[in-house]
């Protein structure tokens, strides 16, 4: 008894620690966002300031275009996540649930790509893109990120356990293929569906390299690759940089706290294999 | 009449599973092809060509290009760099991880939380933390410079100092993303049946030796696999890096997918020569995986 005794109090001490170092960082950063300028460079470093101002977060819409950035990342994420969760869920319905010739031998290569690393990817896919004259623009970010080994073998995985007769019910109905999918099983997948969505736009919101190598244009920056790219000129106001960092996480941190469980629940997923 | 039959006859056709199926999964294969499978291939095709960013004087150059790479001693410092920082990085993320799973195995209210709150940064990308930590790190006005000082030490340049500046990019990659490795042992641990347990608990098995015995072994697989992506993700690292240091000082950071990004989409634009680099760093990204998950396919078979 008194040893679990002393295992749950180093392990509490240790969760406090880690707590802590997640935490603060945070909380110190959303403070310093409505600093003065005088207040952020004083030393010592104070965490609460006399009086707190919006000044950052104006300055920032003045230093970089960031209604522009915002908008840019909302279509390149929104985009991604529309299109592929649309792919994904079908080439995982079908090959989980579909008998076709080389249904194994295409599995094997969607996973196959699951390996296949960005760094020897990411030259090629600028060359096709501006081959297709899609530098700089909506389809060209999007595309590419139409679909995901990822995402058809979580679709897979979900629709591998639904029952057979399901599907034969339907059929003995009168309901063609195509609506047996989209009346009978995608409603069922929702919780999924939600997962991956989430997902897709969590990796597509904070992408850096992707974004930044396909578009060369300032208009065409993404939230990221534009704070990326004024926050590494080591400028010496941090102010408005933190300001726009507050900006970017935002939107995620929001629908985290609304949907954390889809979020835990994709990470887990990946860590699953059959 | 003719046509509304071979209107039917075709309705009947792909109205089969066998045939439909087809259809399915034909988005995403052409998508897989032109943007993953053809990449590839011209990405190792190009290694062996000289060619820039405006296409112009391509021409084939042979190995000259990995010949080079050899002799291109910043390009083998940032295979270093990220050799080195994945060596950092990876052992104490899983480590990190995997305590932080052990310790919130039981679902106690205090343990929910501290499971949602650690995967906070998980949901924060690499640039906003890298800037974040830019502010609290930094010399003049940081606040951990400050505790350092206020305890009597004296705190190093985080991303200024050579010695330094790895092991703080390595710290806050593991800051951001410990919690997806915390998950997934966790989901392991908690799938594992309570029937091993109590089976273990009647061949008079303590709790360390159930630990051992049972709950390690249960778990390699979820271990491999997140020893495996860390690996190949660290590999690949740029974000934090390009906020933070920007590869320096004197490229010191400079990890290979910089560089590459450097060589090609900076001065001199050389994107053949970039995927040289691109190549070695994919063959090496192979040979890691391959050879950690046969090791982990061991593991597995030696414990059952």
């Amino acid at each position: 008894m008194k040893r679990t005794n002393k295992h749950s109090v180093l392990s509490n001490i240790l969760l406090i620690i880690v707590l802590i170092s997640v935490v603060f960082p945070f909380l110190w950063v959303l403070v310093s966002s409505f600093k003065n300028e005088a207040d952020i460079i004083n030393y010592p470093p104070k965490m609460f300031a006399g009086h707190y101002t919006l000044a950052n977060y104006v300055d920032i819409w003045k230093t970089i275009p960031m209604t522009r950035y915002i908008i840019n990342t909302m279509i390149y994420a929104v985009g991604v996540c529309v299109i592929s969760i649309t792919l994904d869920s079908f080439s995982g319905y079908a090959l989980a649930r579909m008998r076709f010739r080389g249904r194994t031998f295409f599995y094997y290569v969607v996973m196959v790509t699951m390996f296949i690393p960005f760094a020897i990817t990411m030259i090629p896919l600028f060359m096709e893109l501006s081959e297709f004259g899609m530098i700089n623009t909506y389809p060209g970010l999007i595309i590419p990120h139409a679909t995901t080994a990822f995402g058809i073998f979580m679709m897979r995985s979900f629709f591998v356990g639904l029952p057979e007769d399901l599907a034969e019910a339907a059929r003995l109905d009168g309901l063609n293929e195509f609506q047996i999918y989209f009346r009978i099983m995608l409603p069922l997948a929702k919780p999924q569906l939600i997962t991956l969505a989430i997902f897709s736009l969590m990796g597509s919101w904070n992408d850096l390299l992707y974004p930044m190598l396909m578009t060369t244009d300032q208009s065409m920056r993404t939230l990221a690759a534009g704070l990326a790219l004024i926050g590494g000129q080591h400028i010496t106001y941090y102010g408005p940089v933190m300001a726009g960092t507050i900006i970017s996480m935002l939107p995620l941190f929001i629908i985290y706290m609304f949907a954390q469980k889809y979020f835990i629940q994709g990470s887990a997923m990946s860590g699953m294999k059959e | 009449m003719e046509n509304t039959s071979r209107w039917s006859r075709i309705k009947t056709y792909w109205n089969q599973p066998k045939h439909v199926g087809y259809l399915f999964i034909l988005p995403s294969l052409i998508a897989l092809l032109i943007f993953a499978f053809i990449p590839v291939v011209i990405g190792l095709g190009m290694s062996f060509f000289d060619v820039n960013i405006f296409f112009n004087g391509t021409k084939f150059v042979g190995l000259q290009n990995f010949v080079h790479f050899f002799s291109d001693t910043r390009a083998v410092n940032s295979i270093w760099h990220t050799v080195y920082f994945t060596v950092l990085e990876t052992p104490v993320q899983i480590l990190v991880g995997v305590l932080c799973a052990a310790a919130l195995a039981r679902n106690t209210r205090f343990n929910r939380f501290c499971r949602s709150t650690f995967y906070i940064p998980v949901v924060c990308s690499l640039t906003a933390i890298g800037l974040v930590f830019n502010m609290l790190l930094d010399p003049n006005i940081g606040l951990f410079p400050h505790l350092l000082k206020e305890i009597g030490m004296t705190s190093p340049d985080f991303f200024g100092d050579a010695h330094w500046a790895m092991p703080t990019i390595a710290f806050l990659t593991v800051w951001k993303s410990f919690g997806v490795t915390m998950i997934i042992m966790l989901t392991a641990v908690q799938a594992i049946s309570p029937s091993l347990y109590e089976s273990a608990e009647m061949d008079g098995a303590s709790r360390m030796q159930q630990f051992f015995h049972v709950t390690i072994p249960q778990c390699v697989p979820a271990l491999g696999f997140c020893v495996l992506t860390n690996l190949t993700g660290s590999m690949q690292v740029f974000d934090q890096i390009f906020v933070t240091t920007g590869g320096g000082p004197n490229f010191k950071t400079e990890s290979t997918v910089q560089y590459i990004y450097n060589r090609g989409f900076a001065a001199p634009y050389e994107l053949g020569y970039a995927s040289t680099v691109a190549t070695v760093l994919f063959v090496i990204i192979a040979i890691l995986a391959v050879g950690s998950n046969l090791y982990m396919t061991h593991k597995e078979n030696q414990m059952r």
